[in-house]
């Protein structure tokens, strides 16, 4: 059978107006009818900007230059509009709440077709129909206020498959969600798009989860050109992964360490339906047999101990009878999905809120009398987005501001403004002005801003969301140095599974405002009665080992010490 | 949600909620009319009268309106009190006639047309206020949107309307995180503990970050606006505006009714040598 090429590029290339070098170069690329092509890239890689190509808002919205020729289903876009692309492809945005433009649900699924100016008569019937598509149809009368970050995509996605629409954008659609609801969304995007045959571009940076569901072909990006245009497994036995900063999966990972023969293993990308050659069973057998020294943290005293904390928020209990203890120099990761409880122990800690009932103590001393501005001496909060902490105009004025409201002595001031700026290797740029700097800098200004008041312990909410393998690996070695060279206590506030494996000892686990589990995150990712209250999901080490028949538990601890292992010999 | 602001957004379940909100809109404007356009008590008090039944039928949670209520009578009976001060002469301008009732210190006196006047004033303002209060209770934020559209807004202003009430617990929210993490660096915030002025000079330090990260949201907006159609046709349909209803017919005929008195009162008014503004029983 013939295919239908339903976008093909021909020596495309796009040239922002604000910028002086081309963001695309020389992209050929041809996508068939019912294709599901993941697009992979680092930030900056030109993947967001390609997407936005074949949607329309470049060149309608986004001003550029275009080369060469770019058709969506046979129209050339840049002689096209936004609207009549609109009718062809749909895009679900990376960000699901800033999309929802409507005020309920059934409003926002209706917003094109309001749009279309349909009497209210046709359009009843069709935002049912595609909010049963998505499994929506029961909340049609929801506020966005009152929906997960998964729910709220699901609407996006409802709101943009109407009709003909034979292109289905996907921007970085795991980027707001916990585990399992990533998992879910993955398994809704295959679904929709198989049943309905349509085509579907997936941009994202995290690999393994998409591969969750098979996807046809890999495009991945570097540098505003295409670099490998594959088939999953193909891209998985290539180094190409590595050399272009992409994560890959853990199993793979464990393979690789174990020396599997990645040319002979057929299924790779797809876990599920992957069998072991029985040469790699043989290898990751013998792997897990090593000898590798456990890693057993020492336990410090005890600094923060929280004692049957009991908080409510206005009459509704958000967490009930929390009891444990962090200790000096710990990894501690919060787990749990969104309303958990896990930012309300943060806030907790911090001393914004106060325990209903119960008692938290620093260093043995009751909290109660302390005031917030005291305890942010000795516990510092990161907020997720930096955008949110930074009040002044230059670097060095944003990091002395907790000092100078704290009325130190001007030396006192400048030598730990000094120092927090080096710890954070922010010094030599500390009188740039804080809006001319990269995202990723400025989260190190806010963590300096914190560390310039010298605390002990420094929360951080969702530190590395929305970064790419590059700057997430750069944000965490820095954490792991604060952790190791200054003895801080670093307690993470996360969904990433990965991040909580390879960088924490500790994980506490909430699940509807109560703590489920508080162990070693091997332990924890290996419960499945855990995994499942939590909205977690198994790592795919829990899939391998249970394919070469040994206790998962045991086998994501052996890896973990071999990734210490390897690290520490770097 | 829906308690913490005055604003719903879910439409209620009694007969008023129940109206489009093209009705709501008219209704609104036109009552306003009919309450500005004149002084005569005897036009006044029905819609006095209708107002506090209509809001009794809207079952609303009272304590916040209470509030609310005290506060706009009080501020009222201050403002009379000074209008009072100002000029004693007040109401007998209106009328064309003096009844002096008692002779006070100073300039003052009290005479039954300005207190009549004062009084038309109040009941005025207050029906002004009860008309308000149903119709900002009664409506979602979509409804206004399309009820604004029916007046011939274009619809773009009404989308701004409705955006903006979409981001205004996104806007709360984002302030409270910020304000926590400012208090976590030692901004001090408790009001016992630092003056007003000091607090105000810390709120606008908020408002920075909470005025950069609203404008990352924009961009996003505009772009998933874009991208689903926006503005592609001259004009555009509500999902949140449903079909006419047979109280929505009933009121149409009320409200067209009232725009039709409206329309005749004030062309008497302009038309109709030396007509008294003030209706004054007891001249």
């Amino acid at each position: 059978m013939e295919k239908t090429a339903v976008i093909e590029f021909k020596d495309f290339s796009f040239q922002y107006k604000s910028q002086s070098k081309p963001t695309l170069h020389d992209i050929n690329l041809t996508i068939y009818e019912g294709e599901k092509v993941l697009i992979l890239g680092p930030s900056g890689s030109g993947k967001s900007t390609l997407s936005n190509c074949i949607n329309g808002l470049i060149p309608f919205s986004e001003k550029g230059t275009i080369k060469g020729s770019l058709k969506v289903d046979g129209m050339e876009t840049k002689e096209a509009s936004i609207f009549k692309l609109s009718k062809k492809v749909g895009t679900v945005l990376q960000d699901s709440d800033a999309q929802f433009v409507g005020l309920s649900v059934g409003e926002d699924i209706a917003f094109a077709l309001e749009n279309e100016n349909m009497p209210r008569s046709e359009m009843i019937p069709r935002v049912q129909e595609a909010a049963d598509l998505v499994g929506m149809g029961e909340f049609l009368e929801h506020l966005p206020y009152a929906l997960s970050g998964g729910q709220k995509q699901k609407v996006a996605l409802a709101g943009v498959i109407h009709d003909d629409v034979k292109v289905l954008i996907f921007d970085e659609p795991l980027a707001a969600l916990d585990p399992h609801m990533g998992m879910v969304a993955v398994d809704l995007i295959d679904r929709i798009c198989r049943d309905q045959n349509r085509t579907a571009l997936i941009i994202e940076h995290r690999l393994e989860d998409v591969l969750y569901r098979p996807v046809d072909r890999v495009i991945l990006m570097a540098k505003g050109r295409i670099v490998a245009d594959t088939k999953p497994d193909e891209l998985l036995r290539s180094d190409l992964l590595k050399e272009h900063g992409i994560r890959e999966p853990l199993y793979l990972t464990a393979m690789k360490y174990a020396g599997c023969r990645l040319e002979e293993q057929e299924n790779l990308a797809d876990l599920e339906h992957m069998e072991l050659t029985a040469e790699n069973k043989e290898c990751l057998e013998r792997f897990f047999q090593e000898e590798v020294m456990e890693y057993e943290p020492v336990p410090g005293e005890p600094v923060i101990e929280v004692d049957d904390v009991t908080f409510a928020y206005e009459d509704k209990p958000v967490l009930r009878d929390v009891n444990c203890t962090i200790r000096k120099g710990e990894r501690i990761a919060l787990i749990g999905k969104n309303g958990a409880g896990k930012t309300t122990l943060a806030r907790l800690i911090c001393g914004v809120n106060r325990p209903v009932s119960g008692q938290i103590r620093l260093r043995g001393q009751d909290y109660s009398v302390l005031s917030i501005k005291e305890i942010g001496e000795f516990i510092g909060y990161v907020m997720q987005n930096p955008n949110q902490m930074l009040v002044k105009d230059v670097i060095i004025a944003e990091v002395k501001m907790a000092l100078e409201l704290r009325g130190y002595s001007q030396e006192i001031v400048e030598e730990r403004a000094k120092k927090a700026l080096e710890m954070c290797d922010l010094y030599s740029m500390r009188n740039w002005p804080v809006s001319s700097v990269s995202y990723g800098q400025r989260k190190r200004i806010t963590i300096a801003s914190v560390l310039a008041l010298e605390p002990d312990v420094i929360i951080l909410d969702e530190p590395t969301a929305g970064q790419d393998y590059r700057h997430y690996v750069e944000i965490i070695e820095f954490i792991n140095e604060l952790n190791s060279r200054y003895g801080k206590t670093v307690i993470l506030i996360t969904h990433d599974m990965h991040l909580a494996i390879e960088n924490t000892d500790r994980a506490v686990v909430f699940s509807d405002g109560e703590l489920i589990a508080d162990d070693r995150v091997f332990r924890v990712l290996s419960d499945d009665t855990v995994i499942s209250r939590a909205s977690l999901k198994q790592t795919s080490l829990y899939t391998l080992a249970c394919m070469i028949g040994v206790s998962p538990e045991e086998f994501i601890a052996h890896f973990i010490s071999c990734e210490r292992r390897g690290k520490a010999g770097e | 949600m829906n308690n913490k602001f005055i604003i719903n957004f879910q439409p209620g379940s009694t007969m008023l909620h129940k109206l489009t909100g093209t009705t709501k809109v008219r209704m609104f404007i036109i009552f306003t009319v009919y309450l500005i356009m004149s002084w005569d008590l005897r036009l006044i008090l029905p819609v006095t009268v209708a107002g506090i039944i209509g809001i009794i039928s809207m079952k609303p949670n009272w304590k916040p309106i209470k509030f609310m209520l005290a506060f706009v009578i009080i501020l009222n009976l201050f403002n009379l009190f000074l209008f009072f001060i100002a000029d004693p002469d007040i109401g007998t301008k209106f009328c064309n006639s003096r009844t002096v009732l008692a002779d006070l210190p100073g300039y003052l006196y009290l005479s039954g047309e300005t207190l009549w006047y004062l009084f038309t004033r109040f009941i005025k303002i207050l029906s002004s206020f009860l008309i308000s209060i149903i119709f900002i209770l009664s409506i979602t934020p979509s409804e206004f949107a399309a009820g604004l559209n029916s007046v011939k807004v274009p619809y773009k202003i009404c989308t701004v309307v409705e955006l903006a009430y979409r981001c205004i617990p996104d806007i709360v929210r984002d302030y409270q995180n910020i304000s926590t993490s400012m208090q976590a660096r030692g901004v001090e915030m408790d009001p016992k503990k630092v003056s007003a002025f000091k607090r105000l000079k810390q709120m606008v330090m908020i408002i920075v970050p909470l005025l950069l990260s609203s404008f990352d949201k924009v961009g996003n907006i505009a772009n998933a606006m874009d991208l689903r159609g926006y503005g592609k046709k001259k004009k555009r349909s509500y999902y949140a505006e449903h079909e006419m209803t047979k109280a929505d017919k009933v009121f149409r005929v009320v409200y067209i009714v009232i725009a039709l008195i409206c329309v005749a009162y004030i062309a008497y008014k302009m038309l109709a040598p030396g007509y008294l503004q003030l209706w004054y029983p007891f001249a």
